[in-house]
């Protein structure tokens, strides 16, 4: 039963953002130039590419984020069982959350979390 | 052929099709695009096979995470939208059969594996199943593991830092 549940949301999925795109591919009026073409309607000009070379500190935050991240699935688990497992779940997270709250502090004082 | 089969075909296909656009492709961003599919594919997979917490922390770690990690590291070189050179003919067959070989491999050492069948019943993959045993303090219970893990992390984050913090000290 939960396949069928299953492809019929993929098919309504489906249906629901291509019916949009053709509906109105099919009804709209069409027209280009110049001035649609470009990114912003008013302000200044787009010079170059937009394929430039990004900052390192993006990565930084990318590989911060990530460690975030898995903490964030240790945490999900434990959201679902702590009102039965009680006062020892909220210790245990505690200690968890503390020894991370360590790496954060890090970062902070190393100036990590600054932009340059 | 039922609905979960239907279904696992057509994921399967999303994978290694996403799979092979994105060794293929020569333009570097497309093909993390692509690996993003083939991740979510996989996603799609345990959760054919119901294990949703699995499910979960491949969507939110794989590719929420690393494909991040990515697109940003691409991002990082010189010619993220450029297209790459073609490879080398002797390149592309010998890294084919690399490729091969080790599918080969990995099915030959399947297919010699005796598999016992155990007589216990199965645990239920359920995020409250895994809650409670990870924070379970009892004999069989991985509590140690769970905050081990935060030491792991840790460790990652200061070591990422170090590395990290030195090329843009550098700069």
């Amino acid at each position: 039963m939960g396949a069928g549940v299953l492809i019929l949301l993929i098919i309504c999925g489906v249906a629901f953002a291509g019916g949009g795109i053709i509906l109105s591919w099919a009804i709209a009026k069409r027209s280009t130039n110049l001035v649609k073409g470009e990114p912003y309607e008013c302000g200044i000009p787009t010079s170059g590419t937009s394929w430039i070379q990004f900052n390192v500190g993006y990565y930084l935050f990318a590989l911060i984020f990530l460690v975030f991240d898995v903490e964030l699935v240790f945490m999900y688990p434990w959201a679902v069982v702590v009102k039965s497992v009680g006062m020892v779940g909220l210790v245990e997270i505690v200690i968890f959350m503390f020894i991370l709250f360590m790496g954060l502090l890090y970062a902070y004082r190393k100036g990590a979390l600054k932009w340059m | 052929m039922n609905v979960a089969t239907i279904l696992f075909y057509l994921l399967s296909a999303v994978i290694l099709g996403g799979g092979l656009l994105a060794v293929t492709s020569r333009k570097i961003f497309r093909s993390a695009v692509f690996l993003l599919f083939s991740l979510i594919g996989i996603a799609g997979l345990y959760f054919l096979l119901e294990y949703e917490f699995i499910a979960a922390v491949q969507i939110v770690v794989y590719v929420g995470g690393i494909v991040v990690l990515i697109i940003f590291s691409i991002f990082l070189t010189h010619g993220s939208g450029g297209d790459m050179e073609k490879p080398v003919l002797i390149r592309a067959v010998f890294s084919g059969l690399a490729a091969i070989l080790g599918c080969a491999l990995t099915y030959l050492f399947i297919k010699e594996q005796v598999f016992i069948k155990s007589n216990a019943a199965a645990i239920e993959p359920s995020a409250n199943n895994i809650g409670s045993q990870m924070l379970s303090t009892t004999e069989h219970g991985y509590i140690l593991p769970f905050e081990v893990v935060s030491m792991l992390l840790l460790a990652a984050l200061i070591g990422c830092i170090v590395i990290a913090m030195k090329v843009k000290t550098e700069k």
